[in-house]
């Protein structure tokens, strides 16, 4: 498995944590593998304030979205609007406008951060993330067609389903390209041709249906947007990314077992196969029903296990749940930034994160650019 | 394959300008050449005398929508050789019943050689890529500014009418479309509404659409909030600003993306809404009435 990849410890150590110790299974050939495994599973895997640190800025940002928009108004408006007591127009403004695109906000980021965590300690890539392997470009297109030609009208459901469906799809069609190659290159590949074919099928379903607004259209698809959202979208998206994040946290021991290879996880006795179905399910599921609302926002399942992971052991699954908190307080930190920055037309979401995420791929490739 | 519909909304900083832009060029027009008409004879410099009334033209081609709508209002059918994609599309053509059974062209310049047009209409149709596209011949050319008023509509009324050769059918639909609308009352009062479009778009003065509020009593949202003619006013905004009406098009009332999703948001629920069909408004014409007539209707009614 691990055939004529060079191996360099100190680079390794530092680069991707011990998801790369050479997985050779063999317990005790190798130091570090050993303090790993018994690391692992141990209380202290985490920093003591990240996870309160994580909340305490989660609940500012939350404040600073429901105070900040294109109408000035007076933090006791904003409070007076949230308990009931405000007059028509701050009422409308907070609760029917900028309520709901926080909580889609965090819904969306939440998916976002915790798919990219699970997905490199899955797939043991530090460059695997929803929008870099196609997921959510092939979940957008799900959501598309749906709306486009008028079928999201049938049920309510419809739409989600039909973008997790077409996730989980790009999801299988990634793991027939890249197969089980152990190279990070060759799963990055796959991923690019999986989202360009998406983000084509996006445009083409665009080009083809009757709405001549197609153009712009298709840039709210692929960059993501979740300005003007209602509460019929946090009622789409939060099941989804309720159950999605669920099945994805319940991951966190065999993504750990995995990290010493699929015959170490084995010999620690974790079901490979039910865990890469419950895994992509929760990742499909999760960022299918995100993507449903906001489009495809590239890049934040990419940065935010990098921000926490210093934070942690590097354990795959210590950084599951900060990667979740900190998706969701990157998503809301970059769409206050979308509000602030002035624009005659409304900036994208994933052009903010596009310009946060790059520069970690950037990072990690050249990391990497030797072993490629 | 219509994205030639975006002549309003949609096209941000580009069409913001360019509606400015197509303002200015008719005012220009109008202060140049009396009633905006401009023969341009590519080969003889200069403009060319009006057609004699014995020498009608009879391979009419039309490069614009909204001149599809004088065309088939004041023209003959057989003198009508040809109309743009868009004239049968009931979105976004007042008269796409009319024109249907008429042939569509393109926007290739190989029909035009094939058809041999001895008249054609088109806003700034020097500009034309179409045109452009041809060798130079003596093709007369009538060029349709961008009307913005009731007046302007009027004056393109007779000139297509005088181009065509069928002076007097302009002169009587002018007659009508002004004894219809003087008999309209003002049921707006000075309240206060927005002409708002997908995506946020709000439509300012100058435009034909202030034009039609300000004949119904209205007064434009955008002009109190001084805003050019195609700016974009975000859903909090316009909750903020607070105005009486909201005037919407047809065919945004249907949710078929996330820019019509916008217009139905819930937050604008308390809102009284005017529906107008874009086909209406989109061009100057003779639809101008119909709008007149139903804006002023369901303000009644309201």
């Amino acid at each position: 498995m691990n055939r004529a990849r060079p191996i360099d410890p100190p680079r390794a150590t530092l680069a991707q944590g011990k998801a790369t110790v050479p997985d050779t299974g063999i317990p005790g050939r190798d130091e570090r593998c050993e303090v790993f495994v018994n690391d692992t599973f141990h209380d202290a895997r985490r920093h003591g304030f990240l996870l309160p640190g994580l909340v305490l800025f989660l609940l500012l940002a939350a404040c600073g979205s429901l105070a900040l928009g294109p109408v000035d108004l007076a933090p006791t408006r904003v409070v007076a609007a949230l308990v009931g007591r405000a007059d028509p127009v701050a009422q409308a403004i907070v609760v029917d406008l900028r309520l709901p695109r926080l909580l889609v906000g965090l819904l969306v980021g939440a998916a976002l951060g915790l798919g990219g965590a699970v997905l490199q300690g899955f797939l043991r890539n530090p460059l695997a993330e929803p929008s870099v392997l196609g997921t959510s470009n092939a979940a957008a297109l799900g959501a598309v067609v749906m709306l486009y030609f008028g079928l999201a009208d049938w049920h309510g459901v419809a739409m989600p389903a039909v973008a997790i469906v077409s996730g989980l799809g790009a999801l299988a069609l990634l793991f027939m390209l890249a197969g089980r190659s152990e190279s990070p290159l060759t799963l990055i590949l796959a991923g690019i041709a999986v989202s360009t074919l998406a983000a084509a099928g996006i445009s083409l379903a665009l080009n083809l249906s009757p709405n001549p607004f197609a153009a712009m259209e298709i840039m709210t698809w692929l960059l993501g947007s979740i300005e003007n959202r209602s509460f019929a979208h946090v009622r789409i998206a939060l099941p989804c990314v309720a159950i999605g994040c669920a099945l994805m946290l319940t991951s966190g021991k065999a993504i750990d077992a995995l990290s010493l290879g699929e015959d170490g996880a084995r010999s620690l006795g974790v079901d490979l196969a039910r865990s890469r179905i419950v895994i992509l399910s929760g990742v499909a599921i999760g960022v299918g029903g995100a993507v449903a609302v906001s489009g495809a926002i590239g890049f934040v399942g990419l940065i935010v296990p990098h921000l926490v992971r210093p934070f942690t052991d590097r354990g795959p699954s210590a950084v599951l749940l900060p990667s979740l908190l900190a998706g969701a307080l990157l998503l809301t930190l970059a769409d206050i930034a979308v509000r602030l920055i002035p624009t005659t037309t409304e900036l994208k979401l994933g052009v903010v994160t596009a310009f946060l995420g790059v520069p970690v791929f950037m990072t990690h490739l050249l990391r990497e650019r030797r072993i490629w | 394959m219509k994205r030639g519909k975006l002549f309003r909304g949609e096209g941000a900083m580009a069409a913001s300008s360019g509606a400015r832009s197509l303002r200015s060029g008719a005012v220009i027009g109008l202060a140049g050449l009396g009633a905006a008409l401009a023969w341009i004879g590519a080969a003889p410099a200069g403009p060319t005398p009006a057609a004699q009334p014995g020498a009608r033209p009879r391979r009419i081609v039309s490069l614009n929508l909204c001149a599809d709508q004088y065309l088939l209002a004041l023209a003959d059918r057989d003198q009508i050789a040809g109309l743009t994609r868009n004239a049968t599309d009931p979105d976004l053509s007042a008269a796409a019943k009319d024109a249907r059974g008429l042939r569509i062209l393109g926007q290739s310049a190989e029909e035009i050689l094939e058809i041999q047009p001895d008249l054609i209409i088109g806003a700034r149709s020097r500009r034309s890529p179409v045109l452009a596209a041809l060798p130079a011949q003596d093709y007369r050319l009538v060029d349709l500014a961008w009307a913005t008023s009731f007046a302007q509509i009027a004056a393109q009324t007779r000139q297509i009418a005088d181009a065509v050769g069928h002076h007097g059918r302009g002169a009587a639909l002018v007659a009508r479309m002004e004894r219809d609308l003087a008999g309209l009352p003002q049921p707006g009062k000075g309240r206060v509404a927005a002409y708002y479009q997908r995506r946020g778009y709000l439509t300012g003065t100058g435009t034909l659409v202030d034009d039609l509020m300000q004949r119904a009593g209205l007064v434009n949202l955008a002009g109190r909030l001084d805003k050019p003619a195609l700016s974009r006013l975000s859903l909090e905004e316009l909750v903020a600003a607070r105005p009486d009406f909201i005037i919407v098009e047809a065919a945004a009332e249907k949710v078929s993306d996330q820019g019509t999703e916008m217009l139905q948001h819930p937050a604008l629920r308390g809102v009284r809404r005017i529906v107008l069909p874009q086909a209406w408004t989109v061009c100057g014409g003779p639809a101008y009435v119909r709008a007149a007539r139903s804006l002023v209707e369901q303000l009644g009614a309201s």
